[in-house]
């Protein structure tokens, strides 16, 4: 069975959830969390508490951004209680401030915080540079000015570095931990553990009902985790990998929740002179022999993936169009077609494909899509490459002038909204192989229609039209990525995993 | 003696120093530089070059390689080991309190396997050939031969998992007491020291038979003094001169070497601190914890030596 949209948007997996009893929420309790994702910054004692380098994608645990994206990836109201822009070209949007709101020490949340943390996030946060000014207003309200028009811009506000802290210079700000979030830091030990307690004058009234949160750091070393869980260390481990969940969905003891459709991989294909990605047909070939299928089936396991798109969108968007589906025989002789048309009718050796291992499951991944590749005359050599120095490796130099040439490479990309998912395949980036030409160009007069289109129907019309502006060309291959899962003891309850790790809320979940 | 503790001193110097400089060019001509490997593909792809050339030069990634490396032996100098490229934070801060966990773990390693392993060894030599000493051999081959964290995961399954007596991982913050540490840590202490006592119990089990069969034991022999009491005072300290050398450099091998077993039980130790710092490419954080593991072999391999020399005065020539 391969996993629906529907089914990736809908809530956690069913057999896991309908064997849980949840009991009625109550107050108090302690829960012990493992955290088992990559932590991409270093924290230290100066900044381990602050939202850029905390327990990595847990930070809307002390803190709080303007706006929240559910489950379902739709803007929900965070610290601000309404949006909108200003100017009909959306270049400037005006966020009202949720009113009666303070941070831990007790001080009042007010737009110049608002200011001053956007004055470090427009700088450091690698989707706020379009944010030119931020400006407090008179009556609550926050202004913030673009470079151009963008019709999802408050997805930005939901970023998960882009936290509300209390004003400071840029240097200072963020590193006392204070924010307005439902539990406030006890402790830290960077990079391992994070203690948080509760915060009584927690905006949502009645939250949270835990009095505090151990969170351990555990990156890379999920069986030390899942061994805490079972030895009743842990209570929770999040982000495991999904070949796991089976075995751990028969342990009576516990239950498995997914997230819906979390990570997946790009597959960069270089278009520079001599490059066998330069012909579309290649392109297409190879898009069409992947069996991505196969991929889901035999990486994931039944129902723990989806199949992509060659888009960056992951298949729980709701604009996510999915790829025509086509009999695996009548795909691979279409393939085989298209490169006897670009002057392969023998098949082609497409080199090696570079890969690193960000999760667990990447190495299978590859060797599944190489095999399928196989069946339709493509061979390709594989080559793991350490984690460190891979994005230097990858990415080459990026001017083509030069000679340094990125790679046929693969890397990992999470969900987002489209603005910013879309946004990767421009010719600049080199996730899209730097992919040139008239289409191209279309795709980005498409994305710029877009972003300045305020309705929400017209919108997911052009996305798919880009999106199948994507799947003729192929500037990139994205066959499918799997859903985010955690596991937890049966004790606890009230929780809800989340496709964006980072949008994990622990505000409603309590000790049974 | 005195002659031979300055010698040995100057000469563990220079080898520090030499030591030093290996370590400073080693991790200097790793390729990318720390800010490269910290920033994502997108913040890199998004960074105009002239901001991210500008936050080299902030950071002194910049400067020529021989100026760093000066720069890099003063700081010694003055037990200044600088500062981490990205977030600034004091080395010696990220350092110490691993080195002190991993230390600890490494002197509770010795103090239990030490005796235990003495005691199999001299049990075995004096039932030389015989079932326990065959016994001894046999289970001392599998314990060093079975890789820590095999043995880690399986003390895990066993004592954490099917029998919940200790344990799996350990929860204790880096800086807690080191009671609240070591006793958060039972089953990571017991996978260290199996090992220890099967590479200790063997080392010293072949020295003790060395000397037993050597010509001055003969004599003893002959003279009817019994066989535990040539074991005890005449056998121990001569077999113990080559078991001292080797329990130095299996001492300071722990230090730095338990890196799977830190790994496998989240010990807050110097090893993981280590690979989290290749990771980032944190420059300054590898060379101060690849100086304290030089340090470490340097000065045990100090006291083994100057020990010796107490021991035995002819090599003291």
């Amino acid at each position: 069975m391969i996993i629906t949209r529907r089914a990736l948007g809908g809530l956690a997996l069913a057999p896991a959830a309908a064997a849980a009893q949840p009991s009625a929420p109550r107050h108090g309790g302690t829960i012990t969390v493992a955290q088992c994702s990559a932590n991409r910054f270093v924290a230290s004692p100066q900044t381990a508490r602050h939202p850029y380098f905390t327990v990595d994608l847990t930070t809307r645990i002390p803190y709080n951004a303007l706006v929240w994206v559910d489950r379902q990836m739709r803007l929900q109201p965070e610290l601000a209680t309404a949006w909108a822009p200003a100017t009909a070209d959306q270049s400037v949007w005006d966020v009202m401030l949720r009113p009666g709101v303070r941070f831990h020490d007790g001080s009042p949340l007010r737009p110049e915080d608002v200011v001053a943390s956007f004055e470090l996030h427009r700088r450091r946060n690698f989707a706020s540079g379009q944010i030119q000014k931020i400006e407090a207003m008179a009556d609550g309200r926050v202004r913030f000015t673009l470079d151009a028009g963008n019709s999802e811009f408050p997805y930005v506000l939901a970023e998960y570095q882009n936290m509300i802290m209390p004003a400071a210079p840029l240097e200072t700000i963020g590193n006392t931990g204070i924010g307005t979030g439902p539990f406030r830091f006890a402790s830290t030990d960077p990079n391992r553990v994070a203690v948080y307690e509760r915060n009584p004058a927690y905006w949502r009234e009645g939250y949270p009902y835990l009095d505090r949160i151990e969170l351990h750091n555990r990156e890379g070393q999920q069986e030390t985790a899942l061994a805490g869980l079972r030895a009743g260390q842990f209570d929770m481990v999040m982000t495991i990998d999904p070949r796991s969940v089976r075995g751990l969905q028969r342990d009576a003891d516990l239950v498995v929740d997914s997230g819906g459709g979390g990570h997946h991989y790009v597959i960069q294909l270089p278009k520079h002179p001599g490059s066998p990605f330069e012909d579309k047909r290649v392109r297409q070939a190879l898009a069409l022999s992947v069996d991505r299928e196969a991929i889901v089936r035999l990486v994931y396991g039944e129902g723990n993936g989806w199949i992509g798109n060659d888009s960056h969108l992951v298949a729980a968007d709701p604009n996510f169009l999915p790829l025509p589906r086509l009999p695996r025989a009548e795909a691979v002789a279409r393939a085989r077609t298209l490169l006897a048309a670009a002057g392969h009718p023998n098949g082609l050796n497409l080199g090696t494909l570079y890969w690193s291992p960000q999760s667990p499951e990447v190495g299978r991944y590859f060797q599944v899509l190489q095999e399928t590749a196989r069946e339709a005359g493509l061979t390709l050599a594989l080559e793991q490459r350490p984690a460190d120095g891979y994005v230097q490796f990858r990415t080459g130099d990026n001017d083509l002038s030069k000679g340094s040439f990125h790679r046929f490479a693969m890397t990992a990309v999470g969900p987002r909204n489209p603005g910013i998912s879309l946004f990767r395949m421009r010719g600049e980036f080199v996730e899209s192989g730097h992919w040139r030409g008239p289409e191209q160009d279309t795709y980005m007069a498409l994305y710029a229609e877009a972003m300045r289109e305020g309705d929400a129907a017209r919108r997911r019309d052009i996305f798919h039209r880009m999106q199948r502006l994507l799947h003729e060309e192929v500037p990139a291959l994205l066959p499918g990525g799997t859903m985010t899962f955690s596991v937890r003891r049966r004790h606890v309850q009230g929780f809800e995993f989340h496709p964006q790790i980072w949008s994990v809320r622990f505000d409603e979940v309590w000790r049974g | 003696m005195i002659y031979l503790i300055l010698r040995r001193g100057a000469l563990s110097l220079a080898t520090l120093f030499l030591l030093a400089s290996f370590i400073f060019f080693a991790t200097e001509v790793l390729p990318g530089d720390a800010l490269d490997v910290s920033l994502s593909a997108d913040e890199l792809a998004m960074m105009p070059p002239e901001v991210l050339a500008r936050r080299k030069a902030e950071l002194g990634l910049d400067r020529p390689i021989l100026e760093r490396y000066l720069s890099f032996l003063g700081g010694l100098l003055t037990f200044d080991l600088g500062r981490t490229i990205i977030t600034r934070a004091a080395v010696a801060d990220i350092v110490t309190m691993p080195l002190r966990n991993s230390l600890a773990l490494a002197g509770v390693t010795l103090l239990l396997a030490l005796p235990v392993a003495l005691a199999i060894a001299m049990a075995a030599a004096h039932a030389k050939g015989r079932v326990l000493d065959n016994a001894v051999s046999g289970a001392a081959i599998i314990g060093y031969s079975i890789p820590e964290f095999v043995t880690g995961l399986l003390l895990i399954a066993v004592f954490a998992v099917w029998w919940p007596l200790f344990p799996a991982t350990v929860t204790a913050s880096t800086d807690d007491p080191l009671g609240v540490l070591l006793a958060a840590a039972p089953l990571a202490i017991a996978t260290t020291i199996i090992g220890s006592i099967a590479y200790l119990g063997r080392i010293l089990r072949v020295g003790l038979i060395e000397v037993m069969a050597s010509d001055f034991v003969e004599r003893l022999h002959l003279s009817g003094i019994p066989r535990w009491r040539i074991l005890w005072l005449h056998a121990l300290p001569a077999a113990m001169i080559p078991g001292l050398s080797a329990a130095a450099l299996y001492a300071a091998a722990l230090v730095s070497g338990v890196v799977v077993v830190e790994l496998v039980f989240a010990y807050p130790g110097i090893g993981a601190e280590l690979v989290r710092a290749v990771t980032r490419r944190e420059v300054h954080v590898v060379q101060a914890i690849a100086l304290a593991a030089a340090i470490c072999v340097v000065l045990f391999n100090l006291v083994a030596d100057l020990s010796i020399a107490a021991l035995d005065p002819r090599t003291r020539r």
